[in-house]
């Protein structure tokens, strides 16, 4: 018989490659904050920033939403990791800010550090 | 950007096991490579491997070296940081469901020191994508019930575990499952307690919106270990999005058969509805909760017969909270054992607090029992902003008290703050500096609690009453000779002679400031000063000799108090100002006063 413990251990498996089949081995991953509060200081402003630019060309990234981590006082955050590199997390991003991390850092590689958490 | 950052646990046991000399031996090889400039160090607190300490984590790559000596230090640094070549012996394969947060985040300073157990993956998952929460090890403590333990054999390593009611109760979970499970009855009900009503706490709504799944499955677990079918989750309507994200994950659990009929194909059936709160302070009680999804008025009711015994529709009903729900899975994949071994004698695993209030970085913070609350506010949440003196740290909402300055080294735990006079609570914690009135921080709290009464009890719905119009005339400089005693004599009958919850711990912010801080109320009633500065009707404007008589406070005032000639002093007259400070804010010249 197939026990819970075998049938888990399956849909796992589905699981990561469902995410993997969206692209979550691309470079970079991009994480937005998307709870009630990072909503509130704006989030889905900047969301829509990351959106746009996947939808006009921009290649090669994997962009997800995140809950709240906690960091209320610098929200909204976006998160970039890059494999093997230290993830960089970026406080008050603004919709302006979002446009300038993805022609600096994204496409640049450039870490923006005066934005850096 | 450093090439490496190494992480080394400053937790007790590692600290015993001298993890400290590691660091200064780590910080010698590093600069006699000439590497301090490529290679950061960061200290955090306990990471929860204390059986493998002192633990050295490398980043990236993420490895997790154990019993790490000083004589290890010199190879790590050659093999490791300078060839690139991780050292094998040392290595650790730690396969432990939370503790990835550092990992993902590159924002030490204020996750290092935490050590995240029921928020391990919020902020982290896309919580409303299944997939992400199962690719973390979702539902597999769930699937190891189902699979290899006894409903008793889950009861009982959560009664090992330790783990107590994170709603601010503190009562024992695996006694409250234990009570639940030995009733005989043919339905039995799960309720998640989601009506979080603190002022100023967030910590469930976060919890929802950023990991609902994790919910879900505790509460099936509880469902399995206690013989209940049927699960409810009760959250306040004013959350829409954690409601929303919740019934997301609820339509994919049952699509992937992890609720529902016949769980994995076995015989155990468990579904969860959502029944929505109408805000209701009260209702957070378990009581007036079960009242209210029965549709009747939220309203406690004397115990017992306790809910474990008579509660949703006189059935037997296990109700715990949502911090308490998102531990189960941890304890059930990585042992009650490893869970009792963080934290302090008496209390168990971590906390979450949503820390708010005059403090650097406010936020959700989640930390192991035995953290004190000086490592909270100036360690992880980066002090007072301006530098200015900490006055008081609130703990529990409006049920919870004031600590003055002097228990900042309090260690955190339900039996140590209980201790200084406040609790633990739900996990609200504001941080109050020297510029709040403490005697307005009590009336604003009464003001709440009296709002929120039921109104069952007499002491608590007239007490709460006649405490903030006291409160209120004392912080309008109407207070009288007694006032004190008053307030102290009607607090602890209100504490005595309440059913429930509320009222028995509606006078705490006042007590408890009386308590720390009685010259701040002595000021106000006798000399009618407020040190602070906030209780505008005992504020006094003046202005002194640096007015050069520009007329710019004249012409700002609203109710024509300020007299005076161009280029002469200005007067304001007493009677006349409403100490709206307009005048004040106005003044180039520093010429008006406020005191």
């Amino acid at each position: 018989m197939v026990t819970p413990l075998d049938l888990i251990k399956k849909k796992r498996a589905e699981a990561v490659g469902r995410i993997i089949s969206k692209g979550y081995l691309s470079t970079i991953r991009v994480y937005v904050g998307m709870a009630t509060c990072e909503i509130a200081a704006g989030s889905k402003e900047v969301m829509a920033v990351f959106k746009d630019a996947i939808a006009n060309g921009l290649t090669d990234v994997y962009l997800s939403q995140k809950g709240c981590a906690g960091r209320c006082n610098l929200e909204p955050t976006v998160e970039i990791v890059e494999e093997g590199k230290t993830p960089v997390k970026y406080g008050k991003v603004t919709e302006d800010r979002a446009k300038e991390i993805i022609e600096r850092h994204i496409k640049n590689g450039e870490v923006i550090s005066d934005w850096v958490i | 950007m450093s090439d490496y950052t190494i992480t080394i646990c400053d937790g007790t046991a590692c600290i015993q096991n001298k993890s400290r000399n590691v660091r200064q031996e780590l910080e010698k090889e590093l600069e006699k490579h000439g590497l301090t400039d490529t290679v950061s160090i960061n200290v955090s607190g306990c990471l929860g491997m204390c059986d493998k300490g002192p633990i050295m984590i490398v980043y990236p790559g993420y490895h997790i070296y154990g019993k790490v000596s000083q004589d290890d230090v010199a190879e790590i640094v050659e093999e490791h940081l300078v060839k690139g070549e991780p050292i094998a012996r040392l290595l650790i394969n730690e396969d432990h469901l939370y503790n990835r947060f550092f990992r993902i985040f590159g924002d030490r300073e204020f996750f290092g020191r935490q050590m995240r157990i029921a928020l391990r993956n919020a902020g982290i998952i896309d919580p409303e994508n299944i997939d992400d929460y199962l690719s973390l090890r979702g539902y597999e403590a769930l699937a190891k019930c189902l699979t290899d333990m006894t409903p008793e054999n889950v009861v009982e390593e959560i009664k090992k575990s330790g783990l107590r009611g994170r709603g601010g109760g503190g009562f024992p979970t695996g006694l409250k499952w234990m009570f639940t499970a030995r009733e005989k009855s043919d339905v039995k009900y799960v309720i998640c307690n989601a009506d979080e009503g603190d002022p100023g706490a967030f910590m469930d709504r976060s919890a929802i919106e950023g990991d609902p799944h994790t919910v879900l499955e505790g509460m099936a677990i509880a469902g399995y270990a206690i013989g209940a079918n049927k699960g409810i989750v009760y959250i306040r309507a004013e959350y829409p999005l954690a409601i929303s994200r919740l019934e997301i994950a609820i339509a994919q659990a049952r699509e992937h058969g992890f609720l529902g009929e016949k769980l994995f194909g076995t015989d155990f059936s468990f579904d969860i509805e959502i029944r929505l709160g109408a805000g209701a302070f009260v209702c957070g009680e378990e009581t007036a909760l079960i009242h209210s999804i029965e549709g009747k008025r939220g309203m406690p009711r004397p115990r017992p017969p306790y809910p474990a015994v008579s509660g949703l529709f006189g059935k037997p009903t296990l109700i715990n909270n949502v911090e308490t729900m998102a531990n189960i899975p941890v304890i059930i994949l990585d042992g009650g054992d490893w869970f009792s071994s963080i934290g302090t004698e008496t209390s168990k695993g971590t906390k979450v607090f949503a820390v708010a209030g005059m403090v650097r970085n406010t936020g959700l913070v989640e930390v192991p029992m035995g953290t004190t609350l000086r490592e909270i506010v100036y360690d992880i949440c980066g002090g007072i902003p301006g530098d200015k003196k900490l006055k008081a740290i609130q703990t529990g909402g409006p049920s919870g008290g004031c600590l003055p300055a002097k228990y900042l080294d309090t260690k955190i735990d339900y039996e140590s703050l209980a201790a200084a006079g406040s609790i633990m609570g739900s996990g609200g914690m504001i941080i109050i500096d020297e510029t709040a009135c403490m005697v307005n921080i009590a009336r604003f709290f009464i003001e709440f609690t009296q709002d929120e009464s039921c109104g069952k009890c007499t002491p608590c719905r007239e007490g709460t009453k006649r405490m903030l119009e006291i409160l209120t005339r004392i912080t309008e400089g109407k207070g009288k000779k007694g006032d004190i005693e008053k307030l102290e004599r009607l607090g602890n009958t209100i504490k005595m002679s309440s059913l429930c919850g509320l009222g028995q711990t509606a006078p705490n912010p006042i007590l408890s400031t009386i308590k720390n801080f009685r010259e701040e109320y002595e000021e106000h009633i006798n000399e009618g000063f407020c040190r602070a500065g906030v209780c505008k009707a005992l504020l006094k404007y003046k202005i002194t000799e640096k007015c050069v008589g520009c007329g710019a406070c004249k012409r700002v005032c609203p109710v024509d108090a300020i007299t005076g000639d161009k280029k002469g002093l200005h007067v304001i007259d007493q009677d006349k100002c409403i100490k709206c400070g307009r005048c004040f804010e106005t003044c180039k010249f520093e010429a008006i006063t406020k005191s």
